[in-house]
């Protein structure tokens, strides 16, 4: 019997480095995280305004129903990455993502901006030459440190009444995201 | 034969602590990276430059599109008040305050996260379409069948569960990152 309780225990522990294993592994190993879902949905220097889910269909981004979303890539080695537009007065908000699918910056409507949103996106050698004011950028330009040079941006835009929402699609498709070559 | 099977016990014992653990963790998670306020679950850390392992883990699982820490914390709950799992054939009464935000809406979806909303013109609740009580509560029914006031209707069988989105929350920007009451959920009725 005691062996047995033995060889239990030791199953215990060797279930607690599988365990180890399984968590510390698995974001290298998924195909489906959120970068790779970039790379299907957000084309390089294009804002596209994603679709609406319908109730019923497929909802693998787990996109709010309320929301607009509109999403770019920015390859920063091509040079500084810039998001600016006018957004209607609503709730919005804009994430970045690096290329492990973390949100490396986010800020919403109230932080002060207001309607106008204007973000500089810079990758670690840019940063430094920013730092060195060999960059010339407008005051009150957001500015965003990318640890490299694969980024994604989000905007989240939040029509109060579904009625507005074809207003709103529009003025979000209306923003600008590229690269400063 | 002793040594055989001692052996094989050890490893289904491995096997099911090792990858059951991890099917916990990032499925309820209360015990390693998610919190809890009555039924209500969240990631908080899910929007961080550099998540915990167990938050990463859950991330690369789920593929979602998480919310930033400054654009606010999603909710989930798959059980009422009491513990029961949510069903789609049932009445349930979303009632209370909710957490201090911008913009928050309740969506329903099936464990799948579609979207179980009757209707394509009425898929959420959301803050700047309800009437809330006079204290400013919100009262808001989720059933198929028709209910006064606030009312999600829903469709389809079997579990499903509520997502609260609060974007923008103040219990970001106010230095208190504990939420200590969200809204109760009580079923009213089962057929």
């Amino acid at each position: 019997m005691s062996r047995l309780l033995f060889w239990i225990a030791g199953g215990f522990v060797l279930g607690g480095l599988i365990h180890l294993v399984v968590i510390l592994t698995l974001p290298g190993a998924a195909t489906r995280d959120i970068w790779n879902r970039f790379e299907d949905i957000a084309p390089l220097e294009t804002l596209v305004v994603l679709d609406d889910i319908a109730p019923g269909e497929p909802n693998p981004l787990g996109l709010d129903p309320e929301l607009l979303y509109g999403v770019c890539r920015l390859e920063l080695g091509d040079g500084p990455g810039v998001v600016n537009g006018q957004l209607p007065l609503a709730f919005w908000s804009v994430a970045v993502f690096n290329a492990k699918g973390h949100v490396i910056y986010a800020t919403t409507n109230r932080s002060g901006s207001g309607q106008l949103l204007d973000m500089g996106i810079f990758n670690p050698a840019q940063t430094r030459l920013l730092a060195e004011q060999r960059f010339e950028i407008d005051e009150g330009l957001l500015i965003v440190e990318a640890g490299g040079n694969d980024v994604a941006v989000v905007v989240r835009l939040a029509p109060p009444h579904r009625a507005m929402r074809e207003r709103y699609r529009e003025a979000l498709a209306g923003l600008s995201c590229a690269t400063i070559r | 034969m002793g040594l055989l099977f001692r052996l094989l016990v050890g490893l289904a014992v491995a096997i099911c602590v090792g990858f059951g653990a991890s099917y916990y963790a990032l499925t309820d998670g209360r015990l390693f990276a998610a919190v809890r306020v009555g039924p209500w679950a969240a990631w908080p850390d899910v929007g961080q430059p550099m998540p915990d392992p167990y938050t990463r883990a859950y991330l690369a699982r789920s593929g979602s599109l998480q919310l930033g820490y400054a654009e606010g914390i999603q909710f989930t709950a798959f059980t009422d008040d009491s513990g029961d799992p949510l069903d789609a054939h049932c009445s349930y009464r979303v009632t209370g305050f909710v957490p201090g935000a911008s913009f928050w809406t309740l969506v329903a979806t099936d464990l799948r996260g579609v979207s179980i909303a009757a209707s394509p013109n009425l898929p959420a609740l959301h803050s700047e379409r309800v009437a809330r009580t006079g204290e400013g509560a919100l009262v808001a029914t989720i059933s198929a069948s028709l209910a006064p006031g606030n009312w999600l209707e829903i469709e389809g069988d079997g579990a499903f569960k509520l997502l609260l989105t609060l974007y923008d929350a103040v219990v970001f920007s106010g230095g208190n990152t504990t939420i200590e009451d969200m809204p109760s959920i009580e079923k009213v009725a089962c057929p």
